[in-house]
């Protein structure tokens, strides 16, 4: 008998379905991975487990954990089996800790509240072996730590060991590295991995990212409008996938867009030997900051025509040398060419340079003013010419046509557009003004796997319609990997590795990179030509 | 705007406040009775008597005619209070926010702090100690008092707004951080300074009521709220309509405008909005 | 935390330095010269001299400025222009009033307030949620004045429970507070109404986080969610209108202490107005300012207590 079945599990918030006839089950010691893209009812179908759904929704259906009712349990009774017998684990580790009490404080506090004559002091002993287990140690990690000490990563082990502490039968963990770099992703999922494997725990992890759970789940849910879509064990399921949304899952996320680009030799962008030191804020009025190095002694060419990706974690300086290309700020040090011409000229940015290159963003949502049509959100870098143009409304027609919308969207205001869409105007405005190079700033990072394909094919198809060059941003090495032909890796604000794409991924040489390559997550090897 | 009126707290809000600006309104052009001269033979009538719809003050004075001039005062005072606050302290806000961390900002702020040691009615002492007191100096004293409120308010904002990847895009066209203050900044917040001007403004009324019941405010002749009830005290015991009814002007007033407050940021805050769904 | 603590000192520091030469410097600008308004109209040119050279007004400003700030931290407000008697002690009389006057009304207000705040937020959409902020609507829209005008009305004309007014010393403390009783209800009502309003969003806010969630997945009942999460993170916001309240509760004094005609530091600064006595003005304006910086110092303290974030890394 499994340890959690659920079986046609029903919600709705109002008329609207959320969940339909849901049914899956977990066995003891047994990692059952839950798939799907954003709104699939991945996440609510693990809050109705703990049933910590939002106030007035109720779900149908039943789910058994243990041989006991969950939907009949009452709160009281609920109360007693969170923590204790089914943990969970959330994705956001900065705020998930409350910032007021010690690490220690918290994680007694699983014990003390379901072991109530358990003493103080045993319940920090207790804790403490907890943290132990997840691998944050006395002497660098002492129970009085605050949250506002440690990092994402060694967070969400403090939210681990809370989860564990009473050796639960069940852990949840929603989107567990999400948030984290790829290298901490590694070790949090093996983490988790190990404490299965240690105590005969059931784990359901839910993503959205098919590689983050496909060499690790032994059976795979995937998850499409609140329906199981697809289910299997996890070493024949790619084989055996029927249902097209699987498919086209499971395409997307191992999608490389066709590029055919003649590149030539002429440098288009130099960077040379650039240095950006931030000063720290003032802990005074009247002393002089100090100051960090974002970015040090960096040094790269873009030709034209080419793709280049620049990937490494976050807080490698990686958006500090973008805005630096762009112009936005000063440096201390070294030059930034563009055909030849420095961007940043005494202390004013060089107008003449600036139109030559534009930028799109990650985030679909702030990307854009939400107070203007589209008209005028994609004319704005029309203010970096000398004059207007005088064909404005056809250059907004031909922007928004080449991206694939139509020039009626002009007069919408970019609420009325998906993600996805919204996406596409961001380009459109970088196309505006007939850039050469345009730096994609983590792009697709914010999109679903099946968007993001489109996005890159998109971007793949412009390159070579409009003789683009592109500076590609990003924390994702799958996504650098299809769509750069060359690929430099920066840590600690210097570039540590540059080479191919396909020889750096292929025989990395740099110690950080062989880390980093081997972190990301990975479709099984044979299904990449799918 | 359909969506304000059928928000319960706007539409009673607005009724209430409306109800007092227009009587503020009519009484530049009509009042039931004059309210300069001194009619000692109907002094004291009580409310509903004789044609008098809310009785007469111990100089006989219609009290619903001197209520509709005293809106005049206290709308005045307030509204121009908010004035100063919003065309002083939001360019400084906006300013600050777009020179986040320098010596600037760190002025501005400091100067706010410290305007914030002086209560509104303490500036009030300063000034009439100096100058005499007025109804331009009551304006002048909570006027500075509502400056760093908008100052702050609009950092606040703006800084939030200038980590959008928007002010990112407008910056790559090349546009400085004044244009950008004004293009994309402002409109932004306008929301939240209507929400704060309404408060601001109902906040000045009652700072304005206080003032002149101290006599630090308008001086007689004008008539206001503050100094009826100031004038009524002595004689509360035997004719407590006096200090009724100027009182329950400024609760109305002030109810009014704050339920419009309410309304609004109901309205215009989308996270309270999904939180009422 | 020392660290946090000296930085908080330096800019208490500053605020004060800076304050008295704004204050110092609005009343140089003053129209006219004291030392000829005090003697009238008829005085000679040689007795003006005098006073002028008695009151300290003949040398440059600067150094009057000195004298008065060095004096002030010393407790030297200088002399009366009126009464010719030492302003400190003045003060000093008066402060027994109103100091006890603020703290009175800030406790009430705070012992209203929260269990207010706490029980609309726990119970939200209820009937008590909507009573608690109908009630404070009204609260927020009350005069004080006006208030303590009825409350005279009710309770000291027609029921005669208290006095309507005076003070009769602190020899009998009973006596005292029960004097200071109407005007600190008068002053905590509106206080206890924005508080309790502060309290209630503030409590929803936190109820929302994260770590709330965490803390449920724990096992915690919402009951014990709110005492041991919420609460202490909602007490950030709240400080902070505390700390604001206290400049309107100095303020609100002022014009309390007018309704019930107790002898505190408003009246005397009426007085003083009246008068012309600008230097006792001045004494006043710079004691109540004082005492703001100060609170807010304390309550900028008491945020690195609640909030270790602030405390910096050990």
């Amino acid at each position: 008998m499994s340890l959690l079945s659920i079986s046609n599990l029903n919600l709705s918030i109002g008329k609207k379905p959320i969940l339909r006839n849901v049914s899956l089950s977990v066995a003891a010691g047994e990692i059952v991975g839950i798939i799907g893209e954003s709104g699939s009812g991945k996440s609510m179908t693990a809050y109705c487990v703990t049933q910590l759904l939002p106030e007035g929704l109720t779900a149908t259906g039943d789910i058994r954990f243990n041989g006991q009712d969950i939907l009949a349990t009452s709160e009281a009774g609920m109360c007693a089996i969170r923590g204790a017998e089914i943990s969970m684990v959330f994705q956001e580790p900065m705020t998930a800790l409350n910032p007021v009490h010690t690490i220690g404080q918290q994680v007694a506090e699983t014990i003390l509240i379901h072991e109530p004559q358990t003493s103080r002091s045993e319940a920090l002993e207790r804790a403490r072996d907890a943290l132990n287990r997840v691998e944050l140690p006395a002497n660098r990690f002492p129970l009085s730590r605050y949250p506002h000490e440690m990092s994402g990563g060694q967070r969400q082990r403090v939210v681990i060991a809370m989860a564990i502490a009473l050796r639960p039968k069940l852990l949840i963990a929603d989107e567990p590295t999400t948030a984290l770099d790829v290298t901490t992703q590694a070790e949090i999922l093996t983490l988790l991995t190990r404490l299965v494997r240690e105590d005969g725990m059931g784990l359901m992890i839910i993503t959205h990212d098919l590689a983050v759970v496909a060499d690790m789940a032994d059976h795979i849910h995937i998850m499409q409008k609140g329906q199981v879509v697809e289910n299997g064990p996890a070493d024949r399921l790619f084989q055996t996938m029927q249902h097209p949304y699987s498919k086209a899952l499971l395409a997307a996320s191992s999608h490389v867009p066709e590029r055919e680009q003649p590149q030539g030799e002429a440098p288009l962008l130099e960077v040379r030997h650039v240095v950006r030191d931030y000063p720290l804020p003032r802990s005074a009025l009247f002393t002089k900051p100090e100051s960090f190095r974002a970015v040090d002694d960096v040094s790269f060419t873009i030709r034209k025509g080419e793709s280049l990706g620049l990937v490494g974690e976050s807080g490698c300086g990686k958006s500090t040398l973008t805005r630096a290309i762009l112009g936005l700020e000063e440096i201390q040090d070294g030059e930034i060419l563009l055909s030849g011409e420095p961007v940043f000229t005494g202390k004013k940015p060089n107008r003449a340079v600036r139109r030559k290159m534009q930028v799109v963003f990650q985030d679909p949502y702030g990307s854009f003013n939400p107070r203007h049509r589209v008209d005028r959100l994609i004319t704005e870098p029309f203010h970096l010419l000398d004059s207007a143009p005088s064909d404005r409304e056809d250059r907004i027609a031909e922007a928004l046509r080449s991206v694939g919308l139509t020039p009626d969207d002009a007069f919408k205001y970019p609420h009325e557009f998906s993600g996805g869409q919204r996406q596409r105007i961001a380009i459109a405005r970088a196309l505006i003004i007939k850039p050469e190079l345009i730096i994609l700033d983590e792009a697709v990072s914010a999109l679903d796997v099946s968007i993001r394909a489109q996005i890159l094919d998109l971007l793949a198809e412009l390159s070579e319609s409009h003789g683009l060059t592109y500076l590609f941003i990003s924390h994702d090495l799958s996504v650098v990997r299809s769509i750069t032909d060359r690929v430099l890796v920066m840590q600690h604000g210097k570039i540590v590795e540059q080479g191919e794409t396909q020889s750096v991924f292929d025989n990395p040489t740099d110690i950080y990179t062989q880390t980093l390559i081997a972190a990301a997550p990975r479709l099984p090897e044979d299904l990449r030509n799918f | 705007m359909k969506a304000l009126l059928f928000n319960r707290n706007f539409a009673i809000g607005l009724l209430l406040t409306a109800v007092f600006v227009a009587g503020a309104l009519i009484s530049f052009v009509w009042t039931p009775y004059d309210t300069s001269g001194v009619d000692i033979a109907n002094k004291l009538k009580k409310p509903l008597s004789d044609g008098y719809l809310l009785g007469t003050d111990h100089f006989g004075r219609d009290i619903l005619s001197m209520i509709m001039v005293g809106a005049r005062t206290s709308i005045a005072v307030a509204f121009v209070a908010v004035g100063i606050g919003i065309v002083i302290g939001v360019p400084l806000g906006l300013a600050a926010a777009a020179s986040k961390g320098s010596l600037m900002d760190e002025i501005i702020m400091r100067s706010n702090d410290l305007v914030f040691a002086f209560p509104s009615l303490v500036i009030a002492i300063l000034i009439t100690a100096i100058f005499g007191p007025s109804a331009l100096n009551a304006i002048i004293a909570i006027g500075i008092f509502n400056v760093p409120v908008f100052a702050r308010l609009t950092r606040g904002a703006a800084l939030s707004l200038w980590q959008r990847d928007y002010i990112l895009s407008a910056r790559v066209a090349g546009k400085g951080p004044a244009r950008i203050s004004f293009e994309h900044i402002l409109p932004n917040v306008t929301n939240l300074l209507i929400v704060q001007g309404t408060i601001q403004f109902s906040l000045g009324i009652l700072a304005e009521a206080g003032l002149s019941y101290v006599g630090l405010g308008a001086q007689p002749p004008i008539p206001s709220w503050g100094r009826m009830l100031a004038e009524s005290q002595t004689m509360i015991s035997f004719a407590p309509h006096m200090a009724l009814l100027p009182g329950l002007a400024i609760v109305f007033t002030v109810l009014g405008l704050n339920l419009m407050g309410d309304g609004l940021r109901d309205v215009f805050d989308p996270r309270i909005r999904r939180e009422k769904r | 935390m020392l660290r946090y603590i000296l930085s908080r000192l330096q800019s208490l520091v500053l605020s004060l330095i800076v304050a008295s030469i704004v204050i110092f410097a609005t009343v140089e600008v003053v129209p006219g010269d004291p030392a000829s308004f005090m003697l009238g109209m008829n005085a000679q040119a040689d007795t003006i001299a005098a006073l002028r050279e008695q009151l300290g007004l003949d040398v440059p400003v600067w150094q009057r400025y000195l004298h008065w700030a060095t004096g002030l931290l010393g407790g030297d407000f200088g002399t009366s222009y009126t009464y010719r008697t030492p302003i400190s002690e003045m003060i000093a009389e008066r402060l027994w009033i109103s100091l006890p006057l603020a703290i009175y009304a800030l406790t009430l207000s705070t012992l209203i307030a929260f269990p207010a705040g706490i029980l609309a937020a726990t119970r939200r959409g209820s009937a008590t949620d909507v009573g608690v902020m109908g009630l404070t609507q009204l609260g927020v829209a009350i005069p004080n004045f006006w208030f303590a005008m009825l409350m005279v009305l009710v309770f000291a004309i027609n029921l005669r429970w208290f006095s309507a007014g005076g003070f009769p010393g602190w020899d009998n403390p009973l006596l005292a507070i029960k004097a200071l009783t109407l005007p600190a209800i008068a002053l905590a009502l509106p206080q206890a109404s924005i508080l309790a309003r502060v309290m209630r969003s503030a409590l929803l806010d936190t109820l929302s986080e994260d770590y709330v969630r965490t803390a449920r997945a724990k096992g915690l009942t919402r009951r014990q969610t709110l005492w041991r999460h919420a609460l202490r993170n909602a007490l950030i916001p709240v400080l902070t209108i505390i700390g604001l309240q206290f400049s309107f509760l100095m303020a609100g004094a002022i014009i309390i202490e007018n309704v019930f005609f107790l002898p505190g530091l408003g009246r005397l600064v009426f007085q003083a107005i009246s008068q012309r006595d600008l230097i006792v003005v001045e004494s006043v304006v710079m004691l109540l300012v004082f005492a703001v910086i100060l609170v807010n110092f304390a309550v900028d303290i008491a945020y690195a207590i609640v909030d270790p974030r602030l405390r910096g890394t050990r």
